[in-house]
């Protein structure tokens, strides 16, 4: 008997999660190609989603993937996915990997005055 | 206690971090050596492994964005607060928001701190909480009466009503928010209660007028005359940050060193 239901609210039981997966990982991977080499953003996250890949790749198995993830069910994974591509697209316009646009003002920061 | 500050302040990435890694090393001695011979139950037990752990995570955050994070440190109380430029309010919540490893999706608190001797007076704060880690970060940013800042509406729903309240409160524009308007104080209230420029006292007060049947404001009058006090406490307030020393004047290589006597 396939499941059911997430038990979270707004989260839709996915039938095909390794398609979704595989496509969504490869957009990101994509995306990220925008970006310099050496940007910490890019090498972090590269890493980050080319070992959840390799883990969707070799386990064909929900459950054991979603053990290997061990990151929330695989519709919260695809959710998280799908937070990532929205943001590594923004990332490429707002490219945070440059030096600091501006000082703060001196003693800003220091506590107590 | 200002051990237990780790301060991660940038300028030259990889040196601020190599820094920052020996301070954190250093902590650990300190803290292997303050377990092992603190015994008094009124003394908080220090967190080391959820101190490293917010320290690597502020740093993590550092090295992504440098074009946004100032500072990033790790309260005593183990807080994880990220100073950012006012510009980065946006890319740097919906970074906090939306990275895998991150995942801080809830707003919890958005506030202002008011402290006028600054040449940016206010603080805008905002506390985040990811679920999804059981962790909490602070980000902090800094404006004057004139800037705007960036709303955080985009990135979070729960900020509309903070917003508000900061707009209400301190008087901080914010920036393509959807509806900014007063939220806490009275219909035609003038001022912005907050600010520590703002008299306890109030500008007006309101008393119901009998002859013409309606609620009239005024302004306030007050029996006596305004005494300025001089209470400075005779303690020291806060030994945990007090200054440094100066070091003495370095001497230049041609300098004879000063004749002791």
């Amino acid at each position: 008997m396939s499941l059911q239901t997430t038990g979270l609210v707004g989260l839709a039981v996915s039938h095909n999660p390794h398609e979704r997966l595989r496509i969504l990982y490869s957009k990101i991977l994509t995306s990220l190609q925008t970006m310099p080499q050496d940007a910490a953003y890019r090498k972090y996250t590269e890493q980050l989603v080319n070992e959840r890949f390799n883990h969707v790749k070799s386990e064909p198995d929900v459950d054991k993937l979603e053990k290997k993830i061990n990151c929330g069910q695989i519709e919260e994974v695809i959710f998280q996915a799908e937070c990532e591509l929205a943001l590594s697209r923004k990332m490429s316009d707002w490219k945070p990997w440059e030096p600091l646009i501006e000082e703060p003002p001196p003693n800003q920061w220091k506590w107590p005055i | 206690m200002a051990a237990s500050l780790v301060r991660l302040v940038r300028g030259g990435l990889g040196r601020s971090l190599n820094i920052s890694r020996s301070s954190c090393l250093l902590q650990q001695q300190i803290r292997a050596q303050s377990s092992t011979t603190e015994s008094r139950p009124t003394v908080r037990p220090k967190d080391g492994v959820a101190h490293n752990q917010l320290a690597a995570f502020g740093e993590y955050v550092a090295e992504m964005m440098p074009k946004y994070v100032q500072q990033v440190q790790v309260t005593c109380y183990n807080e994880l607060e990220v100073m950012i430029h006012p510009d980065g309010v946006i890319p740097v919540l919906t970074f906090m928001r939306d990275h895998t490893n991150a995942q801080f999706r809830n707003m919890i608190d958005l506030t202002a701190v008011d402290i006028p001797t600054r040449q940016n007076r206010f603080e805008i704060v905002y506390n985040l909480l990811s679920l999804r880690f059981n962790s909490r970060i602070r980000v902090k940013t800094y404006t004057d009466e004139l800037t705007p800042v960036d709303s955080a509406v985009p990135v979070h729903m729960a900020a509309n009503w903070y917003e508000r309240e900061v707009w209400d409160m301190y008087g901080v524009f914010f920036a393509n928010h959807p509806d900014l308007r007063r939220i806490l104080t009275d219909y035609g209230f003038e001022g912005h209660p907050f600010r520590k420029d703002f008299p306890l006292s109030g500008y007006v007060e309101v008393r119901y007028d009998d002859e013409l049947k309606r609620v009239v404001a005024e302004p306030v009058e007050l029996s006596q005359e305004f005494r300025k006090f001089d209470l400075n406490t005779p303690w020291e307030v806060f030994p945990a940050y007090r200054e440094p020393k100066e070091a003495p004047p370095k001497l230049e290589a041609g300098d004879a060193p000063p004749e002791k006597k």
